[in-house]
């Protein structure tokens, strides 16, 4: 490869400020997008799964809908095409006031929350029918058997598909550099046009992707083991 | 888990050190009789999809009539030219990978740039401008402070503006299509681009009425192809295809079909243009 390889743009000028700025931004995206996605997630992932059938339909409708769709046209459809519906002064204000980021956010929030939803049903699915069972004739409303039975366990449940879902929300909040929100893979790209050293920045970003991603495995699996339920899961497989 | 970890980090490395292929640009050709191109898609009418579904534009046309009969007498054979897209974020990675030879577009040549890729003879010279909706405030750069300015990732405008215009709120697209729906829409309030591409997107616009392109020029934006860096006998034979058209009148001619009055893009190429194109070929 005839390439002059040139590390240090990577620490003078900017380039570190800009990183550690994309950073932040990408971690205030994937974390504002990551509650939306799971409460809407556990929201409809419950619902699709209650005997009720007009809010099965509804989640249903949610989830087919949402994830059906590539990520990128929701971040057109949430910048582009959800403003105009405002009176003109209220889009100026949006516009002036962090509109890319809302929308950003949205589009990742909504569009993982769908995919979300598919792992929490298949959490609450894995739990045998009887345990929802049980909790009716104990007394407990269905409302109250999915908040005190169903939800604890299946949440527990899904706690390695959930982190793989999550890990994607944080990649996938790179999409958002298509509508200016000025994020982790957005600044290497800024470094690229100042130094024209584009596999070092580009080398950079992903390092930063990597290690945030070990990180999250990391604390989830803690999680997973702090909060598992003896005897629930037989087979428990060496970390 | 570390172990994965020290494994991949080794392939990395292993990857970075493959030690350079002594094969130039010129040989690659010949081996494959392909001339492989990077080139845009949305920059009418440099390099665009126009209406019939064609891959077209001045810069190919470059490409196509100027340089490729003289790659072809270098090496000896007819070769094919064939186009991949390229963006401001990845022509560069493109030409490093081996994955196109040339970068014919609308890409201005830096000092940054140059301490990474090669530039031809320049073939285009323009600067910075801003598009509006007509009757808009912003008359030019000195107009900027407090509005909102979409511009292309990657750009060099973009640079400036933050640099130089930090009043202004910056929002950067990383296309030609997108910053100009958030100029539409509305999004923002003016959409700063060199200004030949600015009215590139005039003339393509369903209303071009609608628009206008104003201000003095804040940049100079000599566009330039790019190669490899150090690949003396390739950029040899596409500075001589460019040299030629300049001597044979042919890339005049090209200038007049896609910029002339009956052109895409009716761009009168002024005398100092002129002259500063001539020049560098001794005239």
């Amino acid at each position: 490869m005839n390439y002059a390889f040139k590390w240090s743009v990577l620490w003078s000028g900017q380039s570190g400020a800009w990183l550690l700025q994309g950073l932040i931004t990408t971690l205030e995206l994937s974390a504002v997008a990551w509650l939306i996605a799971v409460a809407l997630g556990i929201l409809s992932g419950a619902l699709r799964t209650v005997p009720f059938r007009p809010l099965r339909w509804l989640a249903t409708f949610y989830v087919e809908f949402f994830r059906n769709v590539p990520l990128l046209v929701w971040m057109f459809f949430w910048y582009f095409a959800v403003p105009p519906l405002l009176p003109r002064p209220a889009q100026d204000w949006v516009f002036n006031h962090g509109a890319e980021f809302w929308a950003g956010t949205a589009a990742l929030g909504v569009y993982h929350g769908a995919r979300m939803s598919e792992v929490i049903r298949s959490g609450i699915g894995a739990i045998p029918r009887t345990q929802f069972e049980a909790s009716v004739a104990m007394g407990l409303t269905t409302f109250q058997a999915y908040r005190l039975v169903i939800l604890p366990v299946a949440l527990r449940l899904i706690v390695p598909p959930g982190t793989n879902e999550s890990l994607n929300l944080l990649k996938n909040s790179s999409v958002a550099l298509t509508i200016s929100v000025a994020e982790l893979t957005f600044q290497t790209r800024q470094i690229e046009t100042y130094t024209a050293k584009a596999i070092e920045a580009l080398t950079a970003g992903t390092l930063i992707y990597l290690v945030l991603c070990l990180s999250i495995a990391t604390i989830m699996a803690r999680v997973e083991r702090a909060y598992a339920i003896p005897g629930l899961i037989s087979r428990t497989q060496a970390g | 888990m570390l172990r994965t970890l020290s494994l991949l980090l080794a392939a990395v490395v292993a990857l970075a050190a493959t030690p350079a292929l002594a094969q130039d640009t010129l040989d690659k050709i010949k081996q494959s009789g392909v001339l492989v191109i990077g080139t845009r898609t949305g920059s009418p009418p440099f390099a665009y999809v126009n209406k019939n579904n064609e891959w077209v534009g001045f810069s190919i046309d470059l490409v196509e009539q100027l340089v490729k009969p003289e790659v072809e007498k270098a090496v000896g054979k007819p070769i094919k030219v064939e186009k991949k897209e390229s963006a401001p974020a990845t022509r560069i990675p493109l030409l490093t990978s081996n994955a196109v030879d040339l970068i014919a577009e609308t890409m201005t040549d830096t000092p940054q740039r140059r301490e990474t890729v090669d530039f031809s003879l320049t073939f285009f010279y323009t600067g910075a401008q801003f598009l509006v909706k007509k009757g808009s405030p912003i008359k030019g750069v000195n107009d900027i402070s407090g509005k909102r300015i979409a511009s292309q990732q990657g750009s060099t405008n973009a640079k400036i503006i933050r640099e130089k215009y930090p009043q202004a709120q910056l929002r950067e697209f990383p296309d030609q299509p997108a910053a100009f729906q958030a100029l539409v829409q509305g999004q923002v309030d003016a959409y700063t681009n060199d200004g030949i591409q600015l009215a590139g997107l005039k003339a393509k616009s369903p209303k071009p009425d609608d628009w206008e392109v104003v201000g003095d020029f804040y940049s100079e934006e000599p566009y330039g192809m790019a190669m490899r860096k150090g690949d003396a006998k390739f950029k040899a034979a596409v500075d001589a295809g460019i040299k030629k058209g300049f001597e044979s009148g042919k890339y005049f001619e090209l200038y007049d079909k896609w910029f002339g009055p009956k052109g895409e893009v009716p761009y009168p190429m002024t005398p100092q243009v002129k002259a500063y194109l001539l020049k560098q070929i001794g005239k």
